[in-house]
């Protein structure tokens, strides 16, 4: 079943005078008027500045729903967009263990995210689709999701085993051509990309974007999601961020994961949330303060430009400066990893 | 054990069943509910399920998820075990062959060997998705079904021994199927380990795989293990003539759990099938499982 999500309402501020696209197609009736301007729009976007914003927590019994709310609303989410939309929450509870807290998204950080959408007037969800383990009662319970979603009456959905639609891949990066998503995805009107900060042995990091595969079931992709494997994992992380709904970023980086990650690394207590209505450019940040260099991050440089920026100077920083909080991140110590480093800071 | 009758009575109602109280039929769930229903001797309840498999079924062999998710294919495997221990006639001897033909045709991408991978990445045994690697679950529950339908000695059954024996985790055990990424081992998890052992039932050249495993369940079974992982574990320690002593009353405890949160029919399927000890009808028999006289199939 082919889904078309074209006609979603803008969640943001309007943004940039001269170039609201409703504005523009407005009284001309004109089919060449309209394409031009969606290709100006296109354009625009592809070019314009994006807000992050980082905010610091050392532990996670602080504040953390105060900074999630000023940190969406300070890089362009708008409250009143939210009331009455279905809001999917997307923590990664990737072989959560309770013996190894911090591989997986801390429920605290879910929690405060669905306070703020749910005092915000959204009807809230949480969604995953584990990516190695098909036991997803094991992974709630291991990750501590479970007292969550019961203490907050919260409803969870398994994207590996849910009913699915097919969309187009609108990324085209990868040999896809569609992706079957859950239709929990599909219907949302916001996904929120709420994963855990860490190194990843294959491609460097993960953090909001490549969160993002576990929004495609398993039962249709496998246990690991080996069809994205084989068509590329950078690839495909983009071309998934490109075919979903809008969505925003909640990193939880108050204690990540270095080394071996994504699974079998240490704590790397770094004490920061990044919250961005933008996944391209808080990934961006959130590499940087990994001391990664984002155009290095196969990703990362794929989606520059389409999905968002990732250049220092397109970003703008709200909150704390990436550089006051930045702490490296060790990697593994393999050759397609140390390149990974910007080049003044290669051997960190 | 009221729990179980509660259990059998619903899927005897209801036999064919999906992941979810409320979801639609899908092809693994309603194998196990057929495979629960038979262990407890209610066959004709079982044969709903086995009808409306063999409805499902494409003319080249295969099943998909659900009757409108039609690919991938992985499920064949679970119709193909439920028919050939469940069927008792000719009346399935169409499906079976069907969906035999097609899972030994069927095989997983080798990928070139790598210093990053630990595993031999040229064993071929089953993947999940066409075009895509060997793993260790599909391989297990193909190979069950080939054994259960007289081909344990085929030369795929026989690859899939090998490649599982590859896969077993350093510290005993299975994962979804890598032991070592980067030249750093790789955890077992309790689910797939279960699996695996009810596959490998019977298979002297596993032993030691075989026994590592055990002690993995061992270590790590309790009274705090989720459903689907308790059933698999409990089913694969079976098949070695193995019950933990508390084993009983983790199944009551968690079919309790699962029946108050809706009664998810996949997860209360395993817990019925692991309930039945050594009279499952998919493990625990090794003259069952590789029968000294294969069918021949090419």
């Amino acid at each position: 079943m082919p889904h078309d999500d074209s006609s979603r309402d803008n969640p943001s501020h309007p943004r940039g005078p001269g170039l609201d696209r409703r504005a523009l197609l407005a009284g001309t009736g004109a089919a060449a008027l309209g394409l031009a301007g969606f290709a100006l729009a296109n354009l625009w976007r592809r070019n314009r500045a994006e807000a992050v914003l980082l905010a610091k927590h050392s532990h996670y019994d602080g504040p953390l729903a105060a900074s999630i709310r000023e940190g969406l609303v300070a890089t362009g989410l708008d409250p009143h967009w939210v009331r009455g939309r279905r809001v999917l929450l997307k923590p990664n509870l990737v072989e959560p263990s309770r013996d190894v807290p911090y591989r997986t998204t801390h429920p605290a950080v879910v929690a405060a995210a669905a306070e703020v959408f749910l005092d915000w007037g959204a009807e809230v969800a949480v969604g995953e689709g584990p990516g190695h383990v098909r036991d997803t009662e094991m992974a709630l319970v291991e990750s501590g999701l479970e007292e969550v979603l019961r203490a907050e009456h919260l409803r969870f959905e398994d994207f590996n085993y849910s009913d699915v639609a097919t969309v187009a891949n609108r990324g085209r990066v990868s040999r896809l051509s569609e992706f079957s998503f859950p239709c929990a995805v599909l219907d949302a009107d916001l996904v929120v990309s709420l994963p855990k900060l860490k190194t990843h042995h294959w491609v460097g990091m993960t953090a909001s974007m490549k969160n993002l595969y576990g929004t495609l079931p398993g039962a249709v992709y496998g246990w690991p999601k080996n069809v994205l494997h084989h068509a590329g994992i950078p690839e495909t992380v983009v071309d998934i961020n490109a075919s979903l709904p809008k969505t925003v970023a909640i990193v939880d980086g108050i204690v990540g994961m270095e080394g071996d990650g994504p699974i079998s690394g240490t704590a790397k207590p770094l004490g920061v949330l990044a919250i961005g209505t933008n996944p391209t450019a808080v990934d961006a940040t959130c590499a940087r303060m990994m001391a990664l260099d984002p155009a290095r991050v196969p990703y990362l440089a794929l989606a520059a430009g389409s999905l968002g920026p990732i250049a220092e100077s397109r970003i703008l920083q709200r909150g704390e400066r990436w550089q006051d909080v930045a702490a490296p991140f060790q990697l593994l110590d393999t050759p397609h990893l140390r390149s990974l480093r910007p080049c003044a800071r290669v051997g960190v | 054990m009221a729990w179980l009758e509660e259990v059998l009575m619903r899927l005897t109602c209801r036999p064919c069943v999906g992941y979810r109280a409320d979801g639609p039929a899908a092809v693994e769930p309603t194998a196990l509910a057929a495979l629960a229903l038979a262990a407890h001797g209610r066959h004709e309840a079982a044969r709903p399920a086995l009808e409306w498999l063999a409805r499902l079924q494409s003319p080249d062999g295969t099943l998909g998820i659900t009757a409108t998710l039609r690919q991938p294919h992985w499920p064949t495997g679970w119709a193909l075990l439920a028919w050939s221990v469940v069927g008792g006639g000719e009346w399935l001897r169409g499906a079976i062959d069907r969906a035999a033909a097609w899972l030994l045709a069927f095989k997983g991408r080798p990928v070139p060997p790598s210093p990053q991978i630990g595993h031999d990445t040229t064993l071929q045994a089953w993947p999940w998705v066409e075009g895509t690697h060997s793993w260790v679950e599909p391989t297990a529950i193909n190979l069950l079904a080939l054994k259960a339908s007289g081909m344990g000695r085929h030369a795929r059954s026989r690859d899939a021994v090998r490649l599982l024996c590859d896969r077993a985790v350093p510290a005993g055990g299975w994962n979804y199927g890598s032991r070592e990424v980067l030249g750093r081992a790789v955890a077992p998890h309790v689910q797939p380990t279960g699996l695996v052992l009810a596959a490998l039932a019977g298979e002297e050249s596993a032993a030691p795989q075989i026994a590592s495993g055990i002690a993995y369940l061992n270590r790590n079974l309790s009274s705090e293990v989720t459903t689907a992982s308790l059933g698999y574990a409990l089913i694969g320690l079976s098949s070695h003539g193995q019950e933990p002593e508390d084993a009983p009353a983790w199944l009551e405890a968690a079919s309790r759990r699962t029946l108050d949160r809706g009664g998810a029919p996949y997860p209360l399927s395993l817990l019925a099938l692991a309930a039945s000890g050594r009279r499952c009808p998919w493990f625990g028999h090794p003259e069952t499982l590789v029968p000294p006289k294969d069918r021949e199939y090419s």
